[in-house]
C-alpha cells in the first residue's frame, strides 16, 4: 500500500477536483458533519425555538456555534446538502462502475438524490399560509404566518378600500430599529417615513406605571416598547414608527404602527392609522402578507368532537365548497390526513379557533394552504430508494448466508 | 394608471405573492417579466407594490384614536400587566386604584401591589393553568397561613362568591396572625386576608390582598375597584 | 472473557435480589381477613370510564396501586404478626368496600424520609412505605405544600423552565405524595353515600353530631323525598345557616351529607349513562345531582344509586352474600355497556395483566441467560452446544410471550402494536430478540443467542420498570392526528425496527470489543470470529439503514398529508435522520478506507447512542411530557448508559492503536 506522489501539477486541477468531488471520504466528512448539524439544530431548537434554529442550522451555509466556550465556524446544512447532492451525482452515478452487482445501490443513490432535489425545491419555491373562516364565510385569500407588510389604502368614509400601495415583507424585515426609510410612490401624494422598526414590540400608554422605562417617542397617548422576539416566529408582533409628509407642504402626521390592530380572527376587521390628506382619507397599517388561490372555498360547516369527558381533541373537520370559474361547485371534506388538493394547492385542517371556547359556541376552521411544486417528490423518491435497497439487500443477504453455510461445517472457536 | 398594455400590478404583484409565482411559470415569462420590471415606478420606491385589494381585504374598521387601535378599549388608565410582557403571552389589564403602588411581578405573580402608609399593605395577582391545586387545597392553604382551621370541603363550596373575569370566583376572608411562609419565618399578628379564587377549566386565578386589619378595611373599596377592572387584554 | 468469572460475577448480581425479603412494614390493624378469590375475580370485572375508554376496574386498581406504591402488591404485617401480601385487585376491593381498612395499609412509598418530616410526621426509614392514617396528623399541611409546589411547577413549565421554579428532588417528592393521598381521599368517597354506617373520608373534619347522623339517614332515599333543585340552589341551602328548631337544623345536616357524599363521589365514571347516545359515563355525584334536579330522571337515578347499595349492604351480610351480589351488579353492567359496544374486551384486558406475559417474558429471558452462560462453560462440546440450542429456545419462549402481550395489546383497542412510548418498548424487544435468533440460525456460533438473550432481559426489564414508574394506563387514546391505523402500521412499525436494529449493532460491537480487549490479555487472537463478528455487524447495519431510511420517508409522507410539510426538522424526524446519517457515514467510511473492522464496532457503539437519543432522549427535549421526575429519570439513565459505551470506546481505541501497529510492523517486515 505504498503511497504514490500525488500531482499538484495546474494541469491535473481537473482530475483532482473530480477525484476530491468523487470521492468516499467527502460522502463520509459531509455526512459526519450532517450528523453533528442535525444535532446542534435539534438541541437548538431548545434555546431558539424552531424557526430560528431552522434558519441558523439548516438553511444556512455556515454558522458558528460556541462548543465547550469555543466558537466554532461549522458547515450549515444547505452547503452541506448541495456538497452531498454534487458528490452522489458524480461519484454514485457518473463515475461508478456499473456493475450488476451494484444495480441496487445505483437505483437507491437515484431515489435519494430525488429527495435531496426534493427538499431543494420545497426550500426555494413552496409557500405556506393559512386560511381561517367561520361557517358561510367564501375566500380565496391565503394568509402567511409570520410575514408582515405595511399597506397604504385610500379610505371611503365606511373604511372601504379599493387599492393598496404595499411595502412588502422581504423589504421591511431587514429594517434595523435605528434605520429610516423614505416611500415614494408617484400616485401618492405624500411620502411615508419608517423608522423604529421592530419585529416585536408591544405599544404602551404612557400612564402605564412601566411606560417611564420605554424610551422613544410618545404619540397619542403610547409609547412603543421593543420587545424580545419570540421563539415562534408566529407569536412575534411587530411594530413602527410612521411619518406622513404631504408633498403639498402641509404638516407632517406621525403616528406608531403596530401589528396588533390586524385582525385575528375571521370576523374582525383590520384597524389602520387614519390620516387625510386633501379630501381623501388614507389608512396606514401593518397586515399579514397574503396571496390568492385560484378557486375559492366556502366554509359551510365545521365539525369538532373530543373523546368522552376529556379535553383532548378527537376529531376536527370542515365541509367546504369550492368554487372555481368554469367548473361546477364542488361540495368537499377537509379533515385530519385528508387535506383537499387542487390546482397545486394542497388544504390541511390545521387548526380551530377562537381559543377557550365553550361547548356550544361557534368555532372557526383554519386551514394550512401549501403550495409544494416538489409535493408527491418524497413518495417516489421513496419508492426508488426502497426498491434499490431492497434489491441490494437481496443480493447481500443471499451472499452473507451462501458464505456463513460454507463457513459452518468449520464454526469458529468463541474466546 | 395602467401603462404599455401590461396591468401595472402584474409583475410586481408576481413578486409580492412570494416564492410560489416565479418558477411555476415558463421561463421566457419570467425572463419578460424580469425585463418590464424596472418599468413599474422608475420614480417609485423599488419594491412598492400598487394592487386592487380583494374582498376580503377591503374592510377596514375606522378608529379614532391609539386607544382603541391598540385594543385598549376603554381602559383609561391600563398597563400592559406584567413588567416586561413577555413571560405571560396574554397581558393583563387593570385599573389601579388610587393609593396602591405597583412593584415589579415578583415570583408567581402576576401583578403586585403594595400600599397603606409604609406599603405594609399587599395585593397580588396569579394565574395559573388548571384549577391549580384544587379550590379546597387553596382555600385552606391561605386560612393555614392565618393560622385558622382548615374548612371542609362542603364548607368551601359554601363560600360566597363574587364576579371575576365575569365569572363566578369564590370569596374569601379570614383574620389572624399572618405566616407568610416562602422561607420566611416572620409572622403579623392582627392581620386580615382578602382574596378571590376562581377554578375555571381555562384556569386558576387568585387575587389576594393582606396586611393590618384596618389598613385591609379601608382598601376594601380599591379592591373591589380592582378586582372589577381585571381583565384580560384581547389579542 | 473467563466464563467461570463471569458466572460468579453473575451470581453476586443476582444475590441481592434473593435477599429482598426485606422486614415488612407494620400496620395498625390487628388482622386482616383475606377477600376470597372469587369475590376479587367478580370484582375486578366491573367495568369504569376512565380516560375516555371503557375498561375493567382490574386496570384502574393496577395503575393506582403502581402510582402510589410503585409494585402491584401490598405487603405488611398485622398486630398479630401475621404476614400478607395483597394484589392490586383485592387492594381495591378494600378501598372501595373497606376503607377503614384500606386506610391502615401501608400503600405509599417515600423515597426520603425528609418528605415525612416536613409535613411534621415521625418518619420511619431512609425509605419506607407509610399508611393513610400513618400520614394523617400532616394531612393539612401536606395539602398546603402540594399546592404551593404545584403552582411552582406549573410556572416551571409556563416559563418554559425558568430555573428559579425548579422543583428540588424532596419538593418534587411532597407534590407527588400530596397527589397521591388526595386521590386516595377521593377513592374513599366513591361508595360512601351507599354504606351509611359512619364511614366518612375526612371524618375528623366534620362535626360529630353530622357523623351521627350520616348512620341515620338513606342517601338515595332521600332523593325521593326532596323537591327538584339544582346544583347552585343545593349549594345556596347547604349555605344557609341552619335554623332553631330541631327538625331544620336535622334537614339542613341531612342537606350538607348529601352534598358532602356526592362531592366525594366524583372520580369513578361507574354508570352507564342513560341516553344511549351519549358518550360520557358518569359518577355517583352526576347521578346525585342529576336525580336531585329533575323527577323525570329520579326514578333511573336511584335505581343505579341502589344498586350501588345492595353490594355495600350484601358485603356487612357476609363473603358470599357479597359475592352474589358483585356477579349480579356486575352482569347487569356489562349487559348495558354491550348494548353500546363498549366492555366486550375487558375480558381479554384482565387476562393480559393477569397473564403477566412480559413479566414471564423476562424469567424466560434470565433463564435463557443462565443456560447460556453454562454453554460458555465447554462451548465446543455436545453439552455445550445442546446448552446453547436451549438458550436459544429459551429466547424464543420469551419472545413468543412477549409478541402474544403485544398481539393482545392490539387486539384490545383494535390498533397497531404501537401507539405510544411504552408499546415502543416491547416491540423494539422482541423485534431485537427475533433478529438475534435469525442471526443465531444463519450463523450457530452463539453471538446470535446472546444478542437475543441480552436485548430480551434488557428490554423487558426496562418495560416493568417503566410502566410501575409511569404508573398510567399503557393503553391510551390517541390523538387526533395519530388516528390512523395506516401510517400506525407502517411509518411507526418500520422506524422502531429500525431502531431495534441501531441497538442489536451496539450489542454485536460490545461483543467484539469485549473479545478483542479479553484477547489482548490471553494472547490468543481469533482472528476468524472477529471477522465473522464484522460481517455480521456490517450486515445488521445495512438492515438498520434500510428500515430506518424507509420509515423516516414514510414519516414525511405521512407529515405531507397531515401537515402539508414533508420535512420540518422537528426534534423526532431530526432523531430518525441522525440513524440514517450515521449509517450512511458507516457504509461510507468503509468505502474510504477508513473504517474497517474495529471502526465498525465502535461506530455502531455511536450509533446506539444516536438511537437512544432519539428514542428517549428527543421526547424530554422540550417542556416535559410526563411527570417531572420521570424526565430526571430517562436523561440520568441516558447517560449513564451512553458513559458505558464511552468505556468501550476507549477501549476500542486502545485496540486500534495496537491493530495500527501491527499493521505499520507487517509493512516494515514486507519491505525487508
Amino acid at each position: 500500500m505504498a503511497k504514490h506522489p500525488i500531482d499538484w501539477s495546474p494541469k491535473n486541477w481537473p482530475r483532482l477536483l473530480y477525484g476530491f468531488f468523487t470521492s468516499f471520504k467527502l460522502a463520509t466528512v459531509v455526512l459526519v458533519f450532517m450528523t453533528v448539524v442535525t444535532l446542534l439544530g435539534t438541541l437548538g431548537q431548545v434555546e431558539h425555538g424552531l424557526h430560528s434554529a431552522k434558519e441558523k442550522y439548516f438553511h444556512s451555509f455556515f454558522f458558528t456555534e460556541k462548543i465547550f466556550g469555543v466558537p466554532v465556524l461549522l458547515p450549515g446544512g444547505l452547503l452541506l446538502m448541495i456538497l452531498l447532492f454534487t458528490n452522489m451525482v458524480l461519484g454514485a452515478l457518473v463515475k461508478v462502475r456499473k456493475r450488476w452487482k451494484g444495480a441496487g445501490l445505483l437505483i437507491s443513490h437515484l431515489g435519494m438524490l430525488m429527495l435531496l432535489a426534493g427538499g431543494f425545491v420545497t426550500w426555494a419555491f413552496s409557500t405556506d399560509g393559512y386560511m381561517a373562516m367561520y361557517p358561510g364565510m367564501t375566500s380565496d385569500r391565503v394568509e402567511s404566518y409570520r410575514e408582515w407588510q405595511l399597506e397604504i389604502v385610500p379610505l371611503s368614509p365606511e373604511g372601504e378600500a379599493e387599492k393598496a400601495w404595499i411595502y412588502p415583507a422581504k423589504l421591511l424585515e431587514t429594517m434595523r430599529p435605528d434605520e429610516q426609510r423614505v416611500i415614494h410612490a408617484e400616485s401618492l401624494p405624500f411620502d411615508v417615513v419608517i423608522n423604529g422598526f421592530s419585529k416585536n414590540a408591544t405599544p404602551v400608554p404612557v400612564s402605564a406605571p412601566i411606560a417611564a422605562s420605554v424610551t422613544g417617542k410618545e404619540i397619542d397617548g403610547f409609547k412603543l416598547s421593543p420587545q424580545k422576539a419570540s421563539k415562534e416566529a408566529e407569536q412575534n408582533l411587530p411594530g413602527c414608527f410612521l411619518e406622513i409628509r404631504p408633498r403639498d407642504g402641509g404638516d407632517p402626521v406621525e403616528a406608531i404602527l403596530w401589528a396588533g390592530s390586524y385582525k385575528f380572527d375571521p370576523r374582525e376587521k383590520a384597524m389602520p392609522f387614519t390620516f387625510p390628506v386633501g379630501d381623501q382619507l388614507y389608512g396606514a397599517l401593518l397586515v399579514k402578507k397574503s396571496w390568492t388561490v385560484p378557486f375559492s372555498v366556502r366554509l359551510d360547516e365545521f365539525i369538532f368532537e373530543r373523546h368522552p369527558g376529556v379535553s383532548t381533541a378527537r376529531n376536527y373537520e370542515s365541509r367546504v365548497t369550492r368554487f372555481e370559474e368554469g367548473q361546477s361547485d364542488k361540495a368537499l371534506e377537509i379533515k385530519m390526513n385528508e387535506p383537499m388538493r387542487h390546482a397545486g394547492y394542497t388544504f390541511f385542517q390545521e387548526s380551530f379557533g377562537p381559543s377557550g371556547s365553550q361547548p356550544g359556541d361557534e368555532m372557526y376552521s383554519q386551514f394550512a394552504v401549501a403550495n409544494n411544486p416538489a409535493d408527491q417528490w418524497p413518495l417516489w423518491s421513496l419508492v426508488v430508494t426502497g426498491v434499490g435497497l431492497g434489491v441490494h439487500f437481496v443480493i447481500m443477504l443471499v451472499n452473507f448466508t451462501v458464505r456463513s453455510r460454507q463457513r459452518r461445517s468449520s464454526p469458529p472457536v468463541a474466546p | 394608471m395602467p401603462r404599455r398594455g401590461v396591468p401595472t400590478t402584474e409583475p410586481c404583484a408576481s413578486g409580492q405573492s412570494g416564492r410560489d409565482g416565479w418558477l411555476s411559470r415558463p421561463l421566457p415569462l419570467a425572463a419578460a417579466l424580469l425585463v418590464l420590471l424596472p418599468a413599474c415606478g422608475e420614480k417609485d420606491t423599488p419594491g412598492l407594490v400598487e394592487r386592487p385589494l380583494s374582498v376580503s381585504e377591503k374592510n377596514f374598521r375606522l378608529v379614532d384614536s391609539s386607544m382603541e387601535r391598540f385594543r385598549y378599549t376603554a381602559r383609561p388608565a391600563a398597563s400592559a400587566g406584567t413588567e416586561s410582557g413577555s413571560a405571560t403571552p396574554r397581558g393583563l389589564v387593570y385599573d389601579t386604584p388610587e393609593g396602591w403602588t405597583e412593584k415589579p411581578g415578583a415570583a408567581m405573580r402576576d401583578v403586585n401591589f403594595t400600599f397603606g402608609e409604609k406599603g405594609e399593605g399587599e395585593c397580588y395577582v396569579a394565574r395559573l393553568p388548571g384549577t391549580g391545586g384544587g379550590l379546597a387545597a387553596n382555600v385552606n392553604r391561605w386560612r393555614a397561613q392565618m393560622g385558622a382551621a382548615p374548612l371542609s370541603d362542603e364548607e368551601v363550596a359554601a363560600l360566597p362568591t363574587r364576579p371575576l373575569f365575569g365569572q363566578p370566583a369564590r370569596f374569601v376572608a379570614v383574620d389572624g396572625t399572618f405566616s407568610p411562609g416562602m422561607g420566611s419565618s416572620e409572622t403579623f399578628p392582627g392581620y386580615r386576608l382578602v382574596g378571590l379564587i376562581l377554578a375555571a377549566d381555562a384556569g386558576a386565578v387568585f387575587v389576594k390582598m393582606t396586611g393590618p386589619k384596618e389598613v385591609v378595611e379601608k382598601n376594601g373599596a380599591a379592591f373591589d375597584q380592582f378586582v372589577s377592572s381585571l381583565d384580560v387584554k384581547s389579542n | 472473557m473467563n466464563a467461570r468469572s463471569l458466572l460468579a460475577a453473575l451470581a453476586v448480581a443476582l444475590l441481592p435480589g434473593a435477599l429482598a425479603a426485606r422486614e415488612l412494614p407494620k400496620s395498625a390493624l390487628q388482622n386482616y381477613v383475606p377477600w376470597q378469590d372469587e369475590t376479587v375475580h367478580a370484582f375486578e370485572k366491573l367495568l369504569v370510564q376512565e380516560d375516555g375508554r371503557v375498561k375493567p376496574i382490574y386496570t384502574v386498581a393496577r395503575f393506582t396501586l403502581l402510582q402510589f406504591l410503585g409494585k402491584s402488591a401490598v405487603s405488611f404485617q398485622t398486630q398479630d404478626g401475621k404476614d400478607h401480601r395483597i394484589h392490586y385487585a383485592a387492594w381495591f376491593l378494600d378501598v372501595l368496600f373497606r376503607g377503614e381498612v384500606a386506610k391502615d395499609l401501608p400503600v405509599f412509598i417515600v423515597d426520603d424520609s425528609e418528605v415525612v418530616v416536613q409535613i411534621g410526621v415521625s418518619p420511619k426509614s431512609k425509605r419506607d412505605r407509610y399508611s393513610y392514617n400513618e400520614l394523617l396528623p400532616g394531612r393539612a399541611k401536606l395539602a398546603e405544600l402540594g399546592a404551593q409546589y404545584a403552582e411552582k411547577e406549573q410556572k416551571y413549565r409556563d416559563s418554559e423552565k425558568d430555573p428559579q421554579y425548579e422543583l428540588g428532588r424532596v419538593e418534587g417528592m411532597i407534590l407527588t405524595l400530596a397527589r397521591n393521598i388526595s386521590a386516595f381521599d377521593y377513592l374513599l368517597g366513591q361508595f360512601g353515600f351507599a354504606r351509611q354506617d359512619g364511614f366518612l373520608v375526612n371524618a375528623n373534619i366534620l362535626p360529630p353530631e353530622l357523623v351521627e347522623l350520616s348512620k341515620r339517614i338513606d342517601i338515595v332515599e332521600m332523593i325521593d323525598k326532596m323537591p327538584e333543585m339544582g346544583v347552585d340552589q343545593l349549594v345556596q341551602m347547604v349555605r344557609q345557616p341552619s335554623g332553631g328548631s330541631e327538625e331544620e337544623r336535622m334537614f339542613s345536616g341531612a342537606l350538607r351529607l348529601f352534598f358532602f357524599h356526592a362531592s366525594s363521589a366524583s372520580v369513578l365514571k361507574f354508570f352507564p349513562p342513560q341516553d344511549e347516545k351519549e358518550e360520557v359515563w358518569i359518577t355517583a355525584r352526576d347521578l346525585m345531582l342529576a336525580g336531585l334536579e329533575s323527577k323525570a330522571q329520579r326514578p333511573w337515578a336511584m335505581e343505579q344509586l341502589a344498586a350501588v347499595q345492595t353490594l355495600t349492604k350484601a358485603q356487612k351480610e357476609g363473603e358470599p352474600a357479597f359475592l352474589a351480589a358483585l356477579q349480579a351488579y356486575s352482569q347487569k353492567q356489562h349487559e348495558t355497556a354491550a348494548t353500546r359496544g363498549e366492555g366486550t374486551r375487558a375480558g381479554l384486558e384482565i387476562q393480559l395483566y393477569r397473564g403477566k406475559w412480559f413479566a414471564n417474558s423476562l424469567v424466560c429471558f434470565i433463564l435463557a441467560f443462565v443456560v447460556m452462560a453454562f454453554s460458555w462453560l465447554t462451548p465446543e462440546s455436545k453439552i455445550g452446544r445442546t446448552l446453547l440450542l436451549a438458550a436459544g429456545v429459551l429466547a424464543f419462549v420469551g419472545f413468543a410471550l412477549d409478541a402474544y402481550g403485544i398481539a393482545l395489546r392490539c387486539i384490545i383497542r383494535d390498533r397497531p402494536p404501537i401507539t405510544n412510548l411504552y408499546d415502543t418498548i416491547l416491540f423494539i424487544t422482541a423485534v431485537a430478540v427475533l433478529l438475534g435468533l435469525f442471526i443465531e440460525y444463519c450463523t450457530r456460533f452463539g453471538v446470535g443467542t446472546f444478542v437475543a438473550v441480552v436485548s430480551g432481559v434488557l428490554g423487558m426489564f426496562l418495560s416493568i420498570k417503566y410502566e410501575a414508574k409511569e404508573a398510567t394506563d399503557t393503553i391510551s387514546q390517541l390523538q387526533a392526528v395519530l388516528d390512523t391505523n395506516f401510517w400506525l402500521w407502517t411509518h411507526v412499525t418500520i422506524i422502531n425496527i429500525g431502531y431495534a436494529a441501531g441497538l442489536v449493532a451496539a450489542i454485536i460491537g460490545l461483543v467484539y470489543l469485549t473479545s478483542r480487549f479479553a484477547a489482548l490479555f490471553h494472547r490468543r487472537e481469533n482472528a476468524d470470529f472477529h471477522r465473522a463478528l464484522t460481517r455480521m455487524n456490517y450486515g445488521v447495519i445495512c438492515f438498520c439503514l434500510f428500515f430506518s431510511l424507509v420509515g423516516t420517508v414514510l414519516g414525511g409522507i405521512w407529515a405531507n398529508y397531515s401537515w402539508g410539510r414533508f420535512w420540518g426538522w422537528d426534534p423526532k424526524e431530526n432523531g430518525a435522520l441522525m440513524i440514517c446519517l450515521w449509517t450512511l457515514v458507516i457504509l461510507h467510511g468503509r468505502m474510504a478506507g477508513w473504517i474497517r473492522e474495529i471502526g465498525i464496532h465502535m461506530n455502531s457503539l455511536v450509533l446506539a447512542i444516536i438511537t437512544t437519543f432519539s428514542w428517549w432522549g428527543v421526547n424530554n427535549l422540550g417542556v416535559g411530557l410526563h411527570s417531572y421526575g420521570f424526565t430526571e429519570g430517562v436523561w440520568g439513565a441516558l447517560y449513564t448508559s451512553w458513559a458505558v459505551l464511552g468505556i468501550f470506546m476507549a477501549m476500542g481505541i486502545v485496540l486500534w492503536f495496537q491493530d495500527r501497529e501491527a499493521r505499520l510492523s507487517k509493512r516494515v517486515g514486507a519491505a525487508v
